[in-house]
């Protein structure tokens, strides 16, 4: 299973503290969230050489508007393995769901964020997996976490109808907020959702890391055609 | 009163937690069990708490690090990893929390999962951003004190 992190210098915990509190916690990996302003610096093969976490390249788009967004997947869709869009208002989700070269649709239900059976349906059609970020349900209380909730809920009955695409988050910025992925599925558990629905939120991350980077080899030319082994340098 | 017999005494489950805070924080017993009741009930209601009937046994905690036995209702543990993830800051500090395993005695609990504090903390003078810092390092493990707080990293941003 992997978690997704908001490192040093978006978050309080470099890439390696990060990835060395997820091993310990049972994760397989992590996919790096950082902002476009606050990338980290980090050595992916040096940190899975030392602690056995996997560490996938991504990066989260915080845009105003879909306009600004869309000039930020075309520049970094090609740099990462996952790209990520930070959701919040109904036009950049309803952006995000609309473009197939998003990975993920993060935290849809933040601020204004709504989501509907259309945008539903259009995330299943390109692709894009919808974020449920359990962030609120952990650190917050009362009345916020109440609506938090009620929006998870609202989220998770929409995305089970049309059999959209998600993956789950506790969205943490440091490793004091990562939680193991069995306490994870234990508070998923008790807000309504099942443990087998959990696990697979936390293993779709791979199961796009691996697409993404299948796409990224060189072998890779267009969905469904690959270069083959039978050639040979004369 | 006397003790009920064995066949009507609840069953209990051990849950061992690991307990992490920035090198400058305080975690207490007190603090901490208020918190996971707090948490519990805010998660699961009164009825719930109850049932589940959280307690802690053992409690240690120095230097950032600290590990403590959860005692809970047998048949009633996932609530209470559902409570334990909800803790997120004891005494205005922020914790990190983990179930390192679970048993169905004590001293099982104890001899499998805790007891693993590891060496001593030391304090190091490290380059963290082109600046020289002061650094808790555990372990592997560096909090490098910035300006009025802490950043976690290992040996390896070191290297």
């Amino acid at each position: 299973m992997y978690e997704a992190v908001h490192a040093h210098p978006d978050g309080d915990s470099t890439v390696a503290r990060l990835a060395r509190t997820a091993g310990e916690y049972g994760y397989d990996g992590v996919v790096v969230r950082n902002r476009s302003d606050a990338r980290p610096d980090y050595d992916a093969d040096r940190i899975d050489d030392e602690y056995g976490v996997d560490v996938v390249d991504g990066l989260e788009i915080r845009a105003d508007g879909p306009e600004q967004a869309s000039g930020y997947v075309g520049n970094y869709r090609r740099d990462v393995t996952v790209l990520l869009l930070e959701g919040g208002t109904p036009e950049l989700n309803r952006f995000a769901v609309e473009q197939p070269r998003v990975d993920v649709l993060a935290r849809p239900m933040a601020g204004d964020g709504d989501f509907n059976h259309v945008l539903a349906k259009a995330a299943r059609e390109n692709g894009v997996r919808v974020e449920f970020d359990f962030s609120p349900v952990l650190g917050l209380t009362g009345g916020p976490r109440v609506q938090a909730l009620s929006d998870m809920r609202k989220l998770r009955e929409v995305v089970d109808q049309y059999d959209a695409p998600y993956v789950v988050s506790a969205n943490p910025y440091s490793h004091l907020q990562l939680r193991a992925p069995r306490e994870l599925i234990a508070v998923g558990e008790l807000v309504g959702f099942s443990r087998e629905w959990m696990a697979d939120g936390l293993r779709e991350w791979l199961r796009l890391a691996e697409r993404n980077r299948e796409r990224q080899s060189e072998s890779f030319i267009e969905p469904g055609v690959k270069r083959g082994t039978y050639e040979k340098e004369p | 009163m006397k003790h009920l017999p064995k066949h009507l005494r609840p069953k209990w489950r051990y849950l061992a937690v690991g307990i992490e805070t920035w090198p400058d924080g305080e975690v207490e017993r007190g603090p901490f069990q208020r918190e996971l009741w707090y948490a519990a009930q805010n998660l699961v209601g009164d009825a719930g708490s109850a049932d589940a009937d959280l307690t802690l046994l053992d409690f240690e905690f120095e230097d950032g690090y600290g590990e403590t036995i959860v005692r809970v209702r047998h048949g009633h543990t996932d609530e209470a990893r559902a409570a334990i993830a909800c803790i997120d800051e004891v005494d205005g500090h922020p914790v990190g929390v983990v179930v390192r395993g679970m048993s169905g005695t004590i001293r099982a609990c104890e001899e499998k999962y805790l007891g693993r504090r590891g060496e001593f903390s030391a304090q190091r003078t490290v380059a963290f951003e082109n600046q020289e810092r002061t650094a808790v390092v555990r372990n592997g493990t560096y909090d490098v004190r910035t300006d009025g707080s802490f950043s976690g990293a290992t040996e390896l941003d070191f290297e």
